[in-house]
């Protein structure tokens, strides 16, 4: 768990990077202004669409805070969760919607309450299973190219999250 | 703890948005030269890169292959698309720490090129 101090330089680090990102978009305003102006405009949109999904993510976390306690997510998500850890992790990742980014503020605060390295990486790469848009990849790629891809990535994520933890114990 | 992070959220929104506006599929796909082991490679890198929705990989995938790109390339340019993101790594390094990134981010780039030729091997072989 984060102290206030290191909360603090986090929040100025957060803002000295949002001030950069500013300054890159004068920068090429100067130069392109319809550009800067393109690029705004794809910034906003993308902040748009992502409000639902920040207000899930808000959601569990507050959830997580309030009604799971650190032992029953330890149980789920830690060291004893065995099976069931694994599958739930696989699962989250696959049904989760959005961006990644947009879950690290969650993936954290489980973290934090004692979730398992291993779990959160597979609950990352699992993302790679997009079901709503499974119907476009088919169209794009074929059924079997789907299926096959789809089953390397569940497999493939089980396996990292597997040598993370390996790598954590060493 | 979400408030905290907003700014850094809202900063690579903003990064998504340029790079969307300066690095178009179009500039993606003329990185790739029918080679298949380094198309692999320029395929990680270029998904790697790219923002933007997993759909865009996608449309863009199904053309480069219309255009003679191997399907290992091109599996891993949609896998890196979601799995890598050069333009969240100060996001996941703040949230996770520098370790925690690294490690991820190695396993989740051999992990992406190993499926994308398992991948293309399995296709091959059913086809």
């Amino acid at each position: 768990m984060k102290t206030e101090k290191g909360r603090q330089s986090s929040v100025f680090r957060g803002r000295l990077f949002l001030l950069l990102v500013v300054l890159a978009y004068l920068v090429l305003a100067w130069y392109n202004a319809p550009a800067a102006f393109h690029a705004l405009r794809r910034g906003g949109l993308l902040l748009l669409r992502l409000l639902p999904v920040f207000a899930v993510v808000i959601g569990l976390i507050a959830t997580v805070n309030y009604f799971l306690r650190p032992a029953l997510i330890v149980r789920w998500l830690g060291r004893e969760s065995g099976l069931r850890g694994w599958l739930l992790a696989l699962l989250a990742g696959v049904i989760s919607h959005g961006p990644m980014y947009a879950w690290y503020p969650m993936v954290r605060d489980l973290r934090s309450h004692g979730g398992r390295d291993g779990l959160v990486v597979v609950f990352l790469f699992a993302r790679c299973i997009k079901v709503p848009l499974l119907p476009i990849m088919v169209d794009s790629f074929g059924l079997r190219f789907t299926l096959v891809l789809s089953g390397y990535i569940l497999a493939g994520a089980l396996v990292q999250g597997w040598l993370m933890e390996r790598i954590q114990r060493n | 703890m979400f408030w905290s992070m907003a700014p850094l959220l809202v900063g690579i929104m903003g990064l998504v948005g340029l790079l969307e506006t300066l690095v178009t599929p179009k500039m993606l796909a003329t990185f790739f030269r029918g080679r298949p082991v380094a198309d692999t490679l320029v395929g990680t890198l270029a998904g790697a890169a790219a923002t933007g929705n997993p759909v865009v990989s996608y449309l863009l995938g199904g053309e480069l292959l219309q255009q003679g790109i191997s399907l290992y390339a091109v599996t891993a340019f949609v896998l890196s698309w979601v799995t890598l993101g050069v333009i969240q790594l100060p996001l996941e390094v703040e949230m996770f720490g520098v370790r925690f990134m690294v490690l991820r981010n190695l396993l989740a780039l051999a992990g992406t090129m190993l499926i994308a030729v398992l991948t293309g091997l399995t296709v091959q072989v059913l086809s």
